[in-house]
């Protein structure tokens, strides 16, 4: 049985997770080792060397967990209903991508990782992330969807990141749409006039 | 001796189990037909060809190494299939604004045909209305070119003196893309737009040259979508025999822009002032040099 506090259940803060609200995971682990060595010490002088390393850590300036990336002033689309003016931050949050869409007084906010990509929604009612079905970009209009048509963003700045990222890959390409098993991870993924080989 | 011989084949199918998963893995994921069409698609993604060694080449530092991890067809399917979590930064760097007038339509996923360069904007009808003094210029093609290549030496040992390795230049920046009218971070849409240029020089200067007008926005704009559908990284600068390095199109404060430009056999970076007309500082000595700080001009900052 372990002496060492759980902090995990913070990890699962979401919007604004930032070290005001909750530690970065990175902060978690050094923190957990601080207090595993005070309560170890106790016992184990030998530990002290390594508890010292970490007290060295813990005291030094800890950035935040959020970087934001940029704001964007731009239109977005519910449901494939009309263009409504809306925000998007984008905001580097670790080992995701958080893109907040404010929409009037909504926000819907969509994380990505990378290794493997994997996209998620953050469901306020059930305070949960759930992973996406399906997420396409287009890059002749700008746009990038998440679950077909449920959310739509005229969004260079994330296509222009990801076509600069694979040049080579994305050379002659215009539509790319990736779809994501249960696990939430990709397990079909298509461009241009081959997706519609993989339309459900 | 039986016992050893037994020991002998226990120990081998010790030895030997360990090696069917690895094996199972190298193959092609046969667990789900999803599996296997994504690979499929996945090979098609990424170009057909697993020859490699571009992404380097195209691109400052290690940038151009996202696609080539991917190209081997399999690795697609556990990978971002295209997309990723967009936050490397762009050449060109984040734009805060694609609202406004030219913002124009809803987010779509429908390709707009013949709005390759816009995408969304819709501005297109403009443009297309000075397509025939486009088509003039480009009649006129045959003459500009043989009076070009008497200038074009003379030119470049002008004025011309800084060239640049190609291999050092990023020639697929994030914007240069379809939509990449839309896609430009910085700020544009004021360049262009008129019969004849405002610049003090132009009419004396067009006059001596004979030619009328430069090549439109629209032939611009088209030569750019041509290339980028082509997956060229440059094309033929109207009434010359420049080549413009599309993707090297960078803004230089509001009104000035950075560019590479092939000519002679050579790769030259050049910069202009698009507000006054000026090509390295200087007014342009030919029309095709002018043709060029156009074309530039209408890459970085015109409507399209």
């Amino acid at each position: 049985m372990s002496l060492v506090p759980n902090f995990m259940h913070l990890r699962t803060a979401p919007q604004g997770m930032s070290l005001k609200h909750a530690p970065h995971p990175e902060l978690l682990s050094v923190i957990s080792r601080s207090l595993s060595c005070s309560l170890g010490l106790a016992f184990k002088p030998l530990l002290t060397a390594g508890c010292v390393t970490s007290v060295l850590i813990t005291a030094a300036p800890v950035r935040s967990a959020e970087v934001v990336l940029y704001k964007l002033e731009t239109q977005c689309s519910q449901r494939g209903g009309a263009s409504i003016n809306c925000m998007v931050e984008a905001v580097n949050a670790g080992a995701s991508t958080r893109y907040r869409h404010h929409l009037g007084k909504t926000i819907e906010t969509v994380r990505i990782s990378d290794d493997p990509l994997t996209m998620s929604l953050w469901k306020p009612e059930s305070k949960q992330w759930q992973t996406l079905h399906n997420a396409s970009g287009r890059f002749s209009t700008n746009t990038v969807c998440f679950n077909d048509q449920d959310l739509c963003v005229i969004n260079p700045n994330y296509l222009n990141s990801v076509r600069q990222d694979n040049p080579t890959k994305l050379a002659g390409r215009d539509l790319v749409r990736v779809h994501f098993g249960s696990d939430g991870r990709i397990d079909a993924s298509c461009y241009d006039a081959g997706c519609e080989l993989v339309k459900p | 001796m039986t016992i050893h011989s037994g020991l002998g084949l226990l120990l081998a199918g010790i030895v030997a189990l360990p090696a069917l998963p690895a094996m199972a893995t190298f193959r092609a994921p046969s667990s789900s037909a999803a599996s296997e069409l994504s690979t499929v698609v996945a090979r098609g993604g990424g170009g057909g060809s697993r020859g490699g060694g571009r992404g380097g080449s195209s691109s400052r530092g290690n940038r151009g190494g996202g696609g080539g991890g991917a190209r081997t067809g399999f690795s697609t399917a556990g990978g971002g299939g295209g997309l990723n979590r967009g936050a490397s930064r762009p050449d060109g760097g984040w734009s805060s604004n694609s609202r406004g007038p030219r913002a124009g339509g809803s987010p779509s996923l429908d390709r707009r045909p013949g709005t390759g360069s816009g995408g969304t904007r819709g501005s297109g009808a403009t443009n297309v209305g000075d397509r025939n003094q486009g088509n003039r210029n480009l009649g006129d093609r045959n003459l500009s070119d043989r009076n070009l290549n008497q200038n074009l030496n003379r030119n470049v040992e002008r004025n011309w003196n800084r060239t640049v390795n190609i291999n050092n230049v990023n020639l697929r920046p994030g914007w240069a893309r379809p939509g990449w009218g839309y896609a430009r971070p910085w700020n544009y849409g004021w360049y262009g737009g008129w019969a004849s240029p405002s610049w003090g020089w132009w009419g004396a200067r067009a006059a001596v040259w004979g030619i009328g007008a430069l090549a439109s926005a629209a032939i611009i704009n088209e030569a750019v979508d041509n290339a980028i559908n082509s997956q060229q990284t440059m094309f033929v600068v109207p009434n010359s025999n420049y080549q413009l390095l599309y993707g090297t199109v960078q803004p230089l404060g509001s009104t000035g822009v950075q560019f590479a430009v092939n000519a002679n056999g050579n790769t030259y970076e050049l910069s202009a002032d698009c507000q006054s007309g000026l090509l390295n500082g200087v007014q342009p000595a030919s029309a095709a040099e002018a043709e060029l700080l156009n074309a530039a001009c209408q890459v970085a900052f015109g409507n399209s």
